[in-house]
């Protein structure tokens, strides 16, 4: 018989790699690229304030007609009420391009930012045109004011679409000085003297070639400008899709990362939880022997959880693109008495007495990177104090600079020949693995980031046998160097962990 | 005696942490699977959850028990949830004990793995003894 298969059957085919993110291809020359909308919009805006001041200074030129003798003194006739005209053509075509930018700013899509665009441009270049004829179309430079839209053509829409806005902007003027040359039309200028005109109306070859001139610089203009503006859209399209591409890795990474975590640590987290049960005894007494072989196995359990936490802080600190930092107002006191209060029964256990000066000293930072910073630091002055020894903790602000903190101990210290490589990740002296084996070697790796991303200023003095003292200077509040405060929140006090 | 419900896929961490707590006296239930433990809570209510964050299926499934069982019933609502997480609490891309949010993340509390178990028997004594006497995310 045969075998019958569930009907229906799901399917699935798997993606080949890469299929979904494949590259663009690269925008040819002429080839249609579009700006995000965000940034149409705000163009459209911005284009609408600039004509608010194209209609106050046709306005002010409308407005010197009631000036007595003052366009006369310069060779100029009075414009009468063409520029009012025009000004208030403007102002309205204005108000309904605003009005019509607001309603965007909710649903903006680029279809609708580009009609905007459109809209304006074919009634700039309508009202241009009047005023073109008006100042004068032939025996003044005003026609070339064609060119700032072709321009800006070139900019926001296609080579295609740039070249249509030349045409258009070709036609017009052609129309308005065909328009003047057949008669349908009455000739208008602003110059006084009648003459300026009437030597060029006598010479019809020399208006041809003042027209042909005028729009064969606007053909050149479009050329050059689109071609340009062609190959920065080019590299914006690739810039935006590389953006796009890192933010998904990162988002990629910051997932694999907590994965990471919780794979690495989580069977030490098991086999800590049943090497304990049998040191605490909850399946019967074992002998000592065996009672030492587990508390090493804990204890190496311990480490290696430590260690990943370490590494990945370390990797998380490195990484450039992470997200954004929560830079805010500190309390650097907060923060550190909460870590000395951390330590505080490591250094009991091993018969070490934290002596603390520490004053309130604010500044600009992020939290979780100090308290990270002063565990390891303080971490660091335990771990290589000597028994029954003493760690100095101080604080406080300096008159016109940032705040001073000093952790300073009395253990095995540092041969200077070794100063410069305390900061490697991984490096150990060979004294500090014999007064320590379990520390890690990343402690100093994550203090180095942290202060590099803070401009902290960190110097360390050390001795053999004497001691050790790292003293961190931070700079003026106003002054922290290389990162940009893209969220900023006021610190609500220390939390419960100290980098350890 | 209370009835305690250990929600945590490593079902060798969920063992371990068992026998500590059976031997102060309570009643455990392991359940490995979230929607396992929220078919067996509907049903009978336990006194406490511990409850692990990630699981096979989904990095978030112990965040969205926990906000299940605030909309699943009053009852459910009440109980309150320690949570655990092999991932720091400091570390950036997870979260941190002031994250616990009535409406976001409604536990009662965090312990990072590895977790000591005498401390686990601790929190477990504290949080029982407690339970009902503060709302859910209050700290």
């Amino acid at each position: 018989m045969a075998a019958t298969r569930p009907d229906p059957m799901a399917r699935y085919v798997l993606p080949l790699a890469g299929s979904g993110s494949a590259p663009s291809p690269p925008a040819d020359e002429g080839a249609r690229v579009h700006l995000p909308e965000s940034l149409l919009v705000r163009n459209v805006t911005w284009f609408c304030r600039l004509r608010w001041l194209v209609v106050s200074l046709l306005a002010i030129f409308g407005g010197l007609d009631f000036a007595p003798g003052v366009l006369s003194r310069v060779g100029l006739r009075p414009p009468g009420a063409w520029p009012f005209v025009a000004a208030a053509a403007l102002a309205l075509s204005n108000l309904g391009f605003l009005a019509h930018a607001r309603l965007m700013a909710t649903a903006a899509t680029p279809h609708r930012a580009r009609a905007n665009l459109w809209a304006q441009i074919v009634a700039d270049l309508t009202v241009l045109t009047l005023v073109v004829h008006f100042i004068g179309s032939l025996e003044t430079y005003v026609a070339f004011a064609y060119l700032f839209h072709i321009v800006l053509a070139c900019i926001f829409f296609s080579r295609s679409w740039s070249l249509v806005v030349t045409a258009v902007a070709c036609g017009l003027y052609l129309a308005c000085v065909s328009a003047e040359e057949t008669g349908l039309i009455s000739r208008a200028g602003i110059y006084a003297d009648a003459a300026l005109r009437g030597q060029i109306d006598g010479l019809p070859g020399v208006r041809l070639l003042n027209v042909s001139w005028a729009i064969l610089t606007w053909v050149v203009v479009w050329y050059l400008a689109s071609h340009l503006s062609a190959l920065v859209q080019e590299r914006d399209t690739h810039l935006a899709e590389t953006n796009r591409r890192l933010r998904a890795a990162q988002r990629e990474r910051a997932q694999y990362m907590l994965r990471t975590t919780h794979e690495l640590k989580a069977p030490f987290s098991a086999i800590h939880a049943n090497v304990q049960l049998l040191i605490k005894g909850y399946c019967g007494e074992l002998p000592p022997p065996a009672q030492d072989v587990l508390q090493r196995v804990a204890k190496r359990c311990r480490r290696l959880a430590a260690e990943i936490q370490e590494m990945l802080q370390l990797a998380n600190l490195q990484s450039k693109i992470q997200g954004p930092l929560s830079w805010g107002d500190l309390d650097l006191a907060e923060a550190l008495a909460s870590c000395v209060e951390q330590a505080r029964p490591v250094a009991s256990g091993r018969g070490i007495e934290i002596e603390t000066d520490i004053q309130p000293a604010r500044t600009t930072a992020v939290g979780d990177h100090m308290r990270m910073l002063f565990g390891n630091l303080l971490s660091n002055a335990l771990t290589y104090s000597m028994p029954g020894g003493r760690v100095r903790v101080a604080c406080a602000p300096r008159p016109g600079a940032g705040p001073r903190v000093v952790i300073e101990d009395h253990g095995i210290g540092i041969q200077p020949e070794k100063l410069p490589r305390i900061f490697d990740a991984y490096y150990r002296t060979d004294e500090a693995v014999r007064h320590n084996r379990e520390s890690t070697g990343l402690g100093l790796a994550i203090v180095r980031d942290v202060v590099e991303a803070h401009g902290i200023q960190l110097r360390v003095e050390s001795a053999p046998s004497v001691g050790t003292v790292f003293t961190l200077e931070f700079p003026p509040t106003t002054a922290v160097p290389g990162q940009t405060r893209e969220t900023r929140e006021t610190d609500d006090g220390p939390r419960d962990d100290c980098g350890r | 005696m209370a009835h305690v419900m250990i929600v945590d896929d490593d079902e060798d961490f969920a063992s371990a942490a068992a026998t500590c707590l059976r031997a102060a006296g309570h009643e455990v239930q392991i359940e490995l699977e979230t929607s396992a433990a929220l078919r067996s809570m509907t049903q009978r209510a336990p006194d406490l959850v511990i409850l692990d964050v990630m699981f096979p299926e989904s990095s978030s499934a112990g965040f969205d028990l926990a906000r299940q069982m605030r909309g699943a019933s009053a009852k459910l609502t009440a109980v309150p949830v320690l949570m655990l997480t092999a991932v720091n609490q400091r570390f950036p891309l997870g979260f941190s004990a002031r994250d616990i949010d009535d409406e976001w993340l409604p536990v009662h509390d965090f312990l990072e793995k590895p977790v000591d178990i005498e401390t686990l028997r601790g929190k477990v004594a504290a949080m029982l003894g407690a339970a009902g006497a503060r709302p859910p995310g209050s700290r």
